[in-house]
């Protein structure tokens, strides 16, 4: 894990979270790297899929968030935030 | 005729059903007893039923101590703080009470571990209750090994003859509340063999009164309903739909806490408690949390939905009832007044959601409900005499 999250990257994955709502409250809802999926931005692991594919399009294909995340038990993906994805995305794109 | 014994969490969603095939059963001749957590349930289970109570332990009040867990976190908790705490403290009492009971059948719900558990072990034949379609789908891997986590858990502190991945599916079937038409066929399904039977109501009489007089004839009508568990939640759902809707030509009907009806619009009736049954057929759409019997109540009226799924199964059902056809989405926690207004709008607009409303209605009418569950368990009842009197008699010995 990268002790600081690229800035560049995280903006990118707040559009895309943004864009994959797409609902009016979160055009201006505030969202840091901690910001948490399920508590915070009320994101159902259903609906996961969306978001991943959107990042997956913008940082190609070896960022497998899906695959990343059948890999976390429970606990883990409750505490999913902002800023884990970031990271992930940002490890991922520089595997690519 | 036979002696049943039903066991189910103390929880409406999950009394409601069994109440209605219980009803059944009685009219038939059978004798109906009932093994769950009294002190949790209330006045859910009426007055009058043949009640062993069990000691509710260190498990909690789910709709006091979970107000503010949502998603996935509710699911955790609903195992971790609620079921499996009301099985570990339930396996030893509920055991005695089988035995003393001595039934033909056990009726047991999903989620109420211990009577699974209870029944493997003194080898009783018994029938799975499931009061929601959410829990039969195999939707996460990781969720689907928790789960099984947690069963091997409870299995090292009550072993039963063999290993079960799932004990809570009973090998002689299991009764589902719902049709294959709502449930889609997205998800692989928990194997055993499934009975569906639609939603089953129970006969009792509105428990509650209602301004009857006030329902406006010349005006669409809609039911604002978060259940029981989630009513009391957050103001903030029901201030946005009162924002939404105070100036729209719609008569809305919402259950809520009793400070909200205290500032209800004009076109508001507002109720802590109202008969929902009784109340939808002259209702026009539902605005709901996604619980599965609310949704299955209104898709047997043939009516359309907002869903703004909370907790627990909620998401799931939502999913099923959206996929279908029949049902809008609205963010609970979130949901502004101007979209809350637009999505009502659609509800009442988009002929095409009725439309699927009411096939969905069909395929429940296709179904028995409480009566074809309780021929199925006649059906279970032969097949016991099968097996003969001899190797019953040993289980209590």
């Amino acid at each position: 894990m990268p002790e600081t999250i690229n800035d560049a990257i995280l903006q990118q994955v707040i559009a895309a979270i943004r864009s994959a709502i797409a609902e009016d409250w979160v055009m201006d809802f505030a969202i840091d790297a901690d910001t948490s999926l399920n508590d915070d931005l009320e994101i159902e692991s259903i609906e996961f899929v969306a978001i991943a594919e959107a990042l997956q399009k913008l940082f190609g294909a070896q960022v497998d968030i899906i695959g990343w995340l059948s890999g976390k038990d429970i606990h883990e993906l409750i505490a999913l935030t902002v800023g884990d994805l970031a990271n992930f995305v940002e490890q991922g794109s520089e595997r690519g | 005729m036979a002696k049943i014994l039903m066991t189910v969490p103390p929880l409406a969603g999950h009394i409601n059903p069994a109440l209605a095939v219980a009803a059944q059963l009685k009219a038939r001749g059978h004798t109906v007893e009932w093994a769950l957590h009294g002190a949790l349930a209330g006045d859910k289970l009426p007055a009058g039923e043949k009640l062993y109570s069990l000691p509710a332990g260190d498990a909690l009040n789910l709709a006091e101590s979970s107000r503010e867990v949502r998603g996935l976190e509710s699911v955790r908790f609903f195992y971790d703080d609620f079921c499996l705490p009301l099985a570990r403290g339930s396996l030893a009492p509920l055991e005695k009470i089988v035995r003393q009971c001595a039934p033909d059948l056990i009726f047991c719900d999903h989620q109420m571990l211990a009577g699974a558990m209870v029944a493997r072990k003194l080898n009783i034949p018994w029938l799975t209750s499931i009061t929601t379609s959410a829990s039969i789908l195999k939707m996460s891997p990781m969720l689907d090994d928790w789960i099984a986590e947690k069963f091997l858990e409870l299995q090292t502190l009550y072993p039963l003859p063999a290993l079960v991945e799932r004990p809570d599916f009973s090998p002689y079937g299991a009764i589902v509340f719902s049709s294959e038409q709502l449930l889609g066929d997205k998800f692989e399904r928990v194997p055993a063999t499934y009975h569906f039977v639609g939603p089953a109501y129970s006969g009792r009489a509105a428990v509650c009164d209602f301004p009857w007089h006030r329902l406006d004839h010349n005006k669409k009508k809609i039911l604002i309903s978060l259940g029981t568990v989630s009513r009391d939640r957050s103001a903030r759902f029901y201030e946005v739909m009162i924002a939404a809707l105070a100036d729209m030509d719609v008569q809305i009907v919402m259950v809520a806490p009793e400070e909200i009806a205290a500032r209800a619009p004009h076109n508001f009736i507002v109720q802590t408690r109202v008969p929902q049954v009784e109340l939808l057929p002259h209702m026009d759409a539902v605005i709901c949390h996604a619980g599965h019997n609310t949704v299955c109540e209104t898709l047997s009226f043939g009516l359309p939905l907002i869903v703004a799924p909370i907790r627990d199964d909620q998401p799931v059902i939502a999913r099923q009832v959206i996929d279908a056809g029949a049902a809008l989405f609205m963010r609970f926690g979130k949901v502004t007044a101007a979209t809350a207004r637009a999505t009502v709008a659609q509800l009442l607009g988009d002929a095409s959601l009725r439309r699927n409303a009411q096939r969905l209605a069909q395929s429940f009418q296709n179904l028995g409900g409480a009566t074809q569950a309780v021929n199925i368990i006649e059906q279970q009842l032969q097949n016991n005499n099968y097996i003969g009197k001899a190797e019953n008699a040993r289980v209590f010995c």
